[in-house]
C-alpha cells in the first residue's frame, strides 16, 4: 500500500508526464537550445553583404574610405577562418593563418587558407564558413547625393536589382576638414560610418604630419603601436600563469547553467500553480482531504513536480552529458572542447542541482500557495506580477555579475535566500569561502523550511476554508 | 443505542460569523441519516467537520466509536456538495485512485472499480475519460468513488443535486442497497421528498442550530394535518365552522365550487370536522383529510422563510 503523499505525487507525476505539452517541451527545449546558441551565428552566415557607394569630393578621400572597408573585411574573414580552424583543427591555426596573411587579397586569403584545410583535414573542409565580406562596395548610381536618395529609399533599384543599403557622402568643409554624412533608411545601424570615421581620422593624421614636414606614413606606423596585454590570477590554485580561455570558462559555463535553473524553476513552479487553479476549478479537493492533509497533498505535488523535472534533466542532462562529452572528446583543446569541459565540472553540476532543489522548493511552495488562493489563472496573473518582478532580480543581476561575480551588489544579493540559488551558482567559479557558501547554505535551508511551513497555511487556508482573491476582495468591499 | 457517529456541542466559527452552533446528534449505526435545511444553514460546514476537513471551533465528534483520525476516516465514504474528479482520468481509474487513497491495495481497487462501473450500467464507459462524459454520468463516477473502498459510514452533502429524476431515483437505490449491507448512511438535502422517502432519522438545521433531530413520523407528527373541503354555491363554510373552534381558510373557487382548507389541531381531527360537517348542512362535493408533509413539518418548525428558501 502506497502512502496517501505518494499516490498525490504519483498522479500529479503521470498526469504530467501523459500531456502532450510534457514531451513537446522535453523534445523542443533542446533544439531551441540550439537555435539560440546558433541563430545569431547562422543570421550572420546567411544574411547576404549589404550594398554600399561611396561619394567622394576628392579622390583620395574616397580611396582612403574603400581601403578601410577592405581592410576591415580582411580582418573579419582572418577571425572566422581562425575561429572556425581553432574549433575544428586547431594544430592547422598557425599553417592557415601563414597562407591567409600572405595572400594579397581577402578573396585569396580565404581561399589559401580553404587549401590548408583541404590538404590537411579534408573531414572539415565541408564546414569551411564562405567567410563573406559584410559589405560590397558598389560604384555611385548617380553623381550627387540627391542623385542616389532613390536608391536607398527604394524607389530605384542598382544595376543587377540589388538595394542599396547605405551611401557615405565625404566632403570637406571651408576649412578643409573632412564632413562624412552617412545616408541610409536603417537608422540603428551605424557601422559603416564608424569605419569610415576611423579611415578619415588616419588621413587626418597623415594631412596634419605632412602639414608639419613629417612622413604622413609616420600615421600609419603610430596606428599600429599597441601594448601588449596579459591577465594573471594571484590565487595559488590558478597556477601563476597568465590566464586562459581554460580558466575563463568556468564563468560562461556557470552563467549558462544559472540561466538554464532561472527557466527550469519558473517553468515548473509554473506547473504547480496552475495544477493546483485545475484542482480547484474542478472541484476535486475537497474529495481529496478526506484522505489527504493540506500538508500531504502539498507535499506531494512538490513531489510529483519534482519527479516530472528529475525525469526532464534526466533526458536532458543524457543528451546534454553525451554531447559535451563528445566535444570535449573530440575538440579537447578548442574553445568549444574547453567551453565543454566546464560544463562537465563536477562542482558546478553539483552547486546547480543543490541550487535547482532550494529554488523549486522555495518558488515552487510559493506557487502552489498563491496558486491555493486563486479560482482562476487570471486571478494568478495579478498575484504573480510581484514574484515574477522579484524572480527577475538575479537575472538583473547577471550583467554586474559577468564584470564582477563578486561585486559588493551581487555578494549581498547573493545572501538574501530567494537569489541565492541563481547567484551562488555564478559565483561558484570564483573559489568561495566556504563559511560563505555554508552560511548562505543554512540560510537557504532554514528559508526552505520558514517558506514551506507558511505556504501550507496559506495553502490550508486556500483549499480547506476556500479563501481566495475573489472572497478576500469580496469581503473587503462589503466592509 | 449502537452508535456510527456522536456529535457533541458542535461549533464553527469564521471570525465574528458563526456557521454551526451548539449541534449535538446522534447517527445509530446501519441508519440512513438525513441532515435537513435551507442554504446557507450550516449543513455542509457540519458534514466537513463530521469528515475532519474542518476543524470545529469547540465541541467533540466520535467518529466509528473513536476521534476523527486517519485510521477512523479509512472507514468513511465522503461525497462533498462541491465535487470534480480529474478530467483527463478514465472513470475506473478515477474510482480506484480514490479507492487507493483510502488504503485499498491497488489491484483490488481497479477490480472493484470495474464491477461498481458494470453493477451501475456504466461498464462500457470504464476507459472513458471523465472529461467526455456527461455531468450526471461523472457524478455517478464520484459516488462510486465514495464508496469503492466499502466504507463502514457514507457521507453524501447534497448527492441528489445536479441529477435528473431517473437518476435520482438510481441514487436512492443505491442508498437503500448500502444501507441494506449494514452500512450507516447520512446525506444532507434540502428535497424532503428524498428524506422523507429514504430515512431513519432525520436533524434539521436552521441558521446553524438544530430545530429537531428524531424518526420522520415524529417530524410529521409536530405538523398540523390538514384536510382538503369543497362546497357547493356561496356556501361560506369558514364563517360557519369557525365559530366552532375549527381554523378553516379558502383556498380558491374551481368549476363553481369553493375550496377551503382546515388545519386540524388543537383536538379537531379529521373525524370531527366531518362531523361538524355534516351537522350544519354544509353542502359538500369533497373532503380530503390529508398527511402532514415533511416541508409542512419543517415550515411548522423554523418558519415560512426559511422553508422558502430551503425549496429553492
Amino acid at each position: 500500500m502506497i502512502a496517501p503523499v505518494l499516490l498525490v505525487a504519483r498522479r500529479d507525476y503521470f498526469a504530467y508526464v501523459g500531456s502532450w505539452g510534457f514531451w513537446i517541451g522535453l523534445l523542443t527545449a533542446p533544439v531551441i537550445m540550439a537555435v539560440l546558441l546558433f541563430a545569431p551565428v547562422l543570421l550572420a552566415r546567411a544574411e547576404p553583404p549589404r550594398m554600399l557607394t561611396v561619394l567622394a569630393e576628392r579622390a583620395i578621400d574616397g580611396q582612403t574610405v574603400r581601403a578601410a572597408f577592405a581592410e576591415q573585411a580582411r580582418q573579419e574573414a582572418r577571425a572566422i577562418v581562425r575561429a572556425f580552424i581553432a574549433a575544428t583543427a586547431p594544430p592547422l591555426e598557425e599553417e592557415a593563418l601563414a597562407a591567409f596573411d600572405a595572400a594579397a587579397t581577402r578573396a585569396e586569403a580565404v581561399s589559401a587558407a580553404r587549401a590548408v584545410v583541404a590538404r590537411r583535414a579534408p573531414s572539415a573542409l565541408a564546414a569551411f564558413p564562405n567567410a563573406l565580406p559584410r559589405y560590397i562596395l558598389v560604384a555611385p548610381p548617380a553623381d550627387t547625393i540627391a542623385g542616389v536618395k532613390p536608391y536607398l529609399s527604394g524607389e530605384r533599384r542598382l544595376e543587377g536589382g540589388g538595394v542599396l543599403y547605405g551611401a557615405l557622402n565625404l566632403r570637406r568643409d571651408a576649412a578643409g576638414a573632412p564632413v562624412i554624412e552617412y545616408w541610409s533608411v536603417n537608422l540603428n545601424h551605424s557601422d559603416p560610418s564608424d569605419i569610415a570615421q576611423r579611415a578619415m581620422r588616419l588621413e587626418m593624421q597623415r594631412e596634419a604630419l605632412a602639414a608639419q614636414g613629417l612622413a604622413p606614413a609616420e600615421a600609419d606606423r603610430l596606428q599600429e603601436l599597441t601594448p601588449q596585454v596579459a591577465a594573471y590570477d594571484p590565487r595559488p590554485s590558478a597556477g601563476g600563469g597568465e590566464v586562459t580561455l581554460r580558466q575563463r570558462a568556468p564563468f560562461y559555463a556557470a552563467l549558462a547553467l544559472s540561466f538554464v535553473l532561472w527557466s527550469v524553476v519558473f517553468s515548473v513552479a509554473n506547473m504547480l500553480l496552475t495544477g493546483v487553479i485545475e484542482e480547484k476549478s474542478n472541484k476535486i479537493l475537497d474529495t481529496l482531504l478526506t484522505s489527504v492533509t493540506p500538508l500531504e497533498m502539498l507535499i506531494g505535488k512538490l513531489l510529483g513536480v519534482a519527479a516530472v523535472s528529475a525525469t526532464l534533466f534526466l533526458f536532458w542532462g543524457a543528451l546534454g552529458g553525451f554531447l559535451l562529452s563528445t566535444a570535449v572528446t573530440q575538440l579537447g583543446s578548442s574553445i568549444f572542447g574547453q567551453i565543454a569541459a566546464a560544463f562537465l565540472e563536477p562542482r558546478l553540476i553539483a552547486a546547480f542541482l543543490i541550487g535547482f532543489v532550494a529554488g523549486y522548493l522555495m518558488y515552487g511552495s510559493i506557487f502552489l500557495a498563491l496558486g491555493s488562493l486563486c479560482d482562476s489563472l487570471q486571478e494568478a496573473q495579478t498575484l504573480l506580477g510581484p514574484v515574477a518582478m522579484v524572480l527577475a532580480i538575479p537575472m538583473l543581476l547577471v550583467t554586474p555579475a559577468i564584470d564582477n561575480p563578486n561585486a559588493p551588489l551581487v555578494e549581498m544579493a547573493s545572501w538574501v535566500p530567494l537569489f541565492t540559488p541563481f547567484l551562488l551558482l555564478i559565483r561558484a567559479p570564483t573559489g568561495l569561502a566556504w563559511t560563505e557558501i555554508a552560511g548562505q547554505g543554512a540560510l537557504v535551508l532554514v528559508s526552505v523550511f520558514v517558506i514551506l511551513l507558511l505556504a501550507a497555511c496559506v495553502f490550508r487556508a486556500g483549499v480547506v476554508d476556500q479563501v481566495s482573491l475573489a472572497s478576500w476582495r469580496g469581503r473587503k468591499g462589503k466592509g | 443505542m449502537d452508535e456510527a457517529l456522536a456529535a457533541e456541542g458542535l461549533v464553527k466559527r469564521y471570525g465574528a460569523r458563526t456557521a454551526v452552533e451548539d449541534l449535538s446528534f446522534r447517527v445509530p449505526r446501519g441508519s440512513i441519516y438525513g441532515v435537513l435545511g435551507p442554504n446557507g444553514a450550516g449543513k455542509s460546514t457540519t458534514l466537513r467537520m463530521l469528515v475532519g476537513v474542518l476543524r470545529p471551533t469547540a465541541g467533540s465528534i466520535t467518529l466509528l466509536g473513536g476521534p476523527v483520525s486517519r485510521q477512523t476516516l479509512r472507514r468513511v465514504g465522503y461525497l462533498p456538495e462541491e465535487r470534480g474528479l480529474y478530467r483527463s482520468m478514465s472513470a475506473r481509474s478515477a474510482i480506484a485512485y480514490l479507492a487507493r487513497l483510502k488504503g485499498t491495495p491497488s489491484r483490488v481497487a481497479y477490480k472493484r472499480a470495474d464491477q461498481l462501473l458494470t453493477d451501475h450500467g456504466l461498464g462500457k464507459f470504464r476507459r472513458k475519460k471523465i472529461k467526455t462524459m456527461s455531468k450526471g454520468m461523472a457524478q455517478k463516477v464520484q459516488v462510486l468513488g465514495a464508496i469503492a473502498h466499502e466504507p463502514d459510514f457514507i457521507i453524501f452533502d447534497e448527492p441528489f443535486s445536479g441529477l435528473d429524476p431517473v437518476n435520482q431515483r438510481v441514487l436512492e437505490d443505491t442508498i437503500r442497497a448500502q444501507a441494506a449491507a449494514g452500512r450507516t448512511i447520512l446525506f444532507s438535502t434540502h428535497v424532503m421528498e428524498h428524506a422523507e422517502r429514504l430515512c431513519d432519522r432525520i436533524l434539521l438545521i436552521a441558521q446553524g442550530s438544530k430545530a429537531f433531530e428524531g424518526t420522520v413520523p415524529e417530524a410529521l407528527a409536530l405538523a398540523p394535518s390538514v384536510a382538503m373541503l369543497e362546497t357547493e354555491g356561496d356556501y361560506d363554510l369558514a364563517a360557519v365552522l369557525g365559530p366552532r373552534g375549527f381554523n378553516i381558510s379558502f383556498d380558491g373557487e374551481e368549476h363553481g365550487n369553493k375550496r377551503w382548507r382546515a388545519k386540524l389541531e388543537n383536538g379537531h381531527g379529521a373525524r370531527q370536522l366531518l362531523q361538524a360537517c355534516v351537522e350544519v348542512g354544509a353542502p359538500l362535493s369533497l373532503f380530503e383529510p390529508a398527511r402532514a408533509s415533511l416541508h409542512e413539518a419543517f415550515v411548522a418548525l423554523v418558519g415560512d422563510k426559511a422553508a422558502v428558501r430551503a425549496a429553492e
